[in-house]
């Protein structure tokens, strides 16, 4: 007959043994820390919107036709601009939600300098804590007669930076 | 010693089994967070709406003329705002199933993802 008496003392052994072996584990998965409530998630859904607002506003309504973010830009019409931006990124469903913009324009003046030009200044919310994205857009302007915008008046290529932030 | 109480062994067996049950559990909704996290930052890292934005701006260019100026406003304007490396050429056009397209060959690197593309535009 088996003696079975030091069984319990063996279940005690094992307990003892993982517990042990789970402080170890812990102790030193501490050192490298992971926040899953990093800003990654949001940034990644806030850019996207960012991008296809700009691809919305870069649509003509009909063909041949300028785009509104064209005609924006040509103008430096700074409240159209904003006005129309954060109309498509605060719609909801049900709700509007809380977003907020800055945009400026860069461009490659006549002395091969590549210049900036504020378009939307950012509003109160803007402290520059902010966990903002960036999404940009490539607008080309058409020659210009007479000397209105502050980019130059050849046919050229700037870019639209927009800096988007939730406040 | 002898004489120790064993009747509650197996409940104390099962008891275990539960509790590495569990941890295992608990390691695999710990591994969940960090999926969310590598698909955001993938996706953050792959400049898609870049490419796809700078072709646009090619194709303009092309239908604007090809003018020198802004191409050269393209490549200067990549490098200082997107940290990218931007080489376009239009060629002659060419004859594709009955329709004239112009051949633009367009090459994109911002060190961490590269793009070459052929593309024929009508």
């Amino acid at each position: 007959m088996v003696n079975d008496s030091g069984q319990l003392y063996t279940m005690e052994g094992i307990a003892a043994g993982l517990v042990m072996l789970l402080t170890a584990y812990l102790i030193l998965s501490t050192t490298s820390i992971y926040t899953p409530g990093d800003t990654h998630i949001p940034d990644m859904q806030l850019e996207q919107l960012g991008s296809d607002v700009l691809a919305m506003m870069d649509t003509p309504d009909t063909d041949g036709t300028k785009s509104d973010l064209e005609i924006f830009v040509n103008d430096d019409n700074s409240t159209g601009f904003e006005d129309m931006f954060l109309d498509y990124c605060n719609m909801m469903a049900s709700d509007t939600d809380t977003l907020h913009m800055s945009a400026n324009v860069t461009y490659r003046d006549k002395d091969d300098q590549i210049k900036e030009h504020l378009l939307v200044e950012p509003d109160e919310t803007w402290t520059g804590r902010e966990s903002a994205v960036r999404v940009t857009r490539w607008v080309q302007l058409d020659k210009q007669t007479n000397q209105m915008r502050p980019y130059g008046s050849r046919a050229q290529a700037v870019l639209v930076e927009v800096l988007l932030w939730r406040a | 010693m002898a004489c120790m109480n064993e009747d509650g062994q197996w409940i104390v067996l099962m008891g275990l089994l539960v509790a590495v049950g569990l941890f295992f559990l608990a390691l695999i909704i710990n591994q969940s967070a960090l999926v969310g996290q590598t698909t955001a930052e993938g996706v953050l890292e792959f400049p898609k709406n870049d490419i796809r934005d700078l072709r646009e701006a090619i194709f303009d260019y092309v239908d604007g003329g090809c003018q020198e100026a802004v191409q050269k406003d393209i490549i200067a304007i990549s490098l200082e705002r997107k940290n990218a490396v931007v080489s376009f050429s239009v060629g002659q056009r060419v004859s594709i199933s009955g329709q004239q397209a112009y051949p633009v060959e367009i090459h994109y690197n911002n060190g961490v993802t590269e793009y070459d593309e052929t593309v024929y535009h009508y």
